[in-house]
């Protein structure tokens, strides 16, 4: 389990490889599950920007219905279109001015793509080695089952 | 056969330890998980003007409360947490240490038990 770094997989046997592949594809499931994950709370900022740009001075005293469970609302009146309440993250909120709020949300949507980048990169390569390892796997074993099981392929 | 039970306690003490192992490495990564989310919010209090009010969510309602304060309560909270993050490195090392011996043991044991069933005649079959 502890092997060097640097060794190389084709001196590895069946056993080895399928334990090494095993363990790749653990890792590359958690990377498509943190991806997924942040694909997700891209999306929700997005949004979020979305509904910044709705309270704006045109709608001002306008009717809303607000939400105060998932199934029931009340009829409320946009009085305040120039400030809204953002969650910071930590249980912390911060009343900013609209534009103060767009800028949060654009940033936040900005590193978070960001680290979709870098992972999706990392997620690459993970899959390049996995593909690697695979196709070294397939020859070892075709190996085996035409010379007999006990001649290894050096 | 005793060489046997003692293999197997081994081995049942290595997969103790290979649990305890990955239970501080998942409290290290929801330290680390808590301690971006914390300088995440440091960062934003630092670009905060005067008239930004900080509220705080206390059950399911906000309370204002003073810039300065909220500041300073997100830097004692980072403090706590690399305290603990330097705590369960510490555990994450000791825990690590006690596994490369029992692997070391491991090993003695699987090797005498080699020896053992090479040396005795086939006659007296040993049982995995």
């Amino acid at each position: 389990m502890s092997q060097p770094q640097t060794i190389n997989v084709t001196d590895l046997d069946i056993a080895q490889l399928s334990e090494v592949r095993k363990q790749l594809e653990d890792e590359l499931n958690h990377l498509t599950n943190s991806f997924a994950q942040l694909k997700q709370a891209q999306a929700k900022f997005k949004a979020c920007l979305e509904n910044v740009k709705e309270v704006k001075p045109e709608n001002k005293n306008k009717t809303i219905l607000v939400p105060l469970t998932n199934s029931l609302y009340v009829p409320g009146k946009l009085s305040d279109p120039e400030h809204v309440i953002v969650d910071v993250g930590t249980g912390y909120y911060v009343k900013k001015t609209r534009p103060q709020a767009v800028k949060h949300y654009t940033d936040k949507v900005e590193y978070i793509r960001k680290n979709v980048d870098s992972l999706e990169d990392t997620i690459q390569k993970k899959r390049d080695n996995m593909n690697y390892l695979t196709n070294i796997l397939q020859q070892k074993i075709q190996a085996e089952t035409q010379n007999g099981p006990s001649a290894r392929s050096q | 056969m005793s060489l046997q039970a003692k293999l197997q306690q081994a081995s049942s003490e290595f997969q103790n330890l290979q649990a305890d192992l990955s239970k501080v490495i998942e409290a290290r990564q929801r330290l680390e998980a808590q301690l971006s989310e914390n300088e995440l919010v440091k960062k934003e209090f630092a670009t905060l003007a005067p008239e930004n009010t900080v509220y705080k969510l206390i059950g399911p309602v906000l309370v204002k409360q003073d810039q300065a304060e909220a500041k300073s309560n997100v830097d004692t909270r980072l403090d706590f947490i690399r305290s603990e993050i330097r705590r369960v490195e510490g555990q994450i090392k000791e825990i690590e240490s006690k596994q490369e011996k029992k692997k070391a043991e491991l090993a003695q044991i699987q090797t005498a038990l080699q020896q053992a069933s090479s040396s005795t005649p086939p006659s007296a079959p040993i049982t995995v």
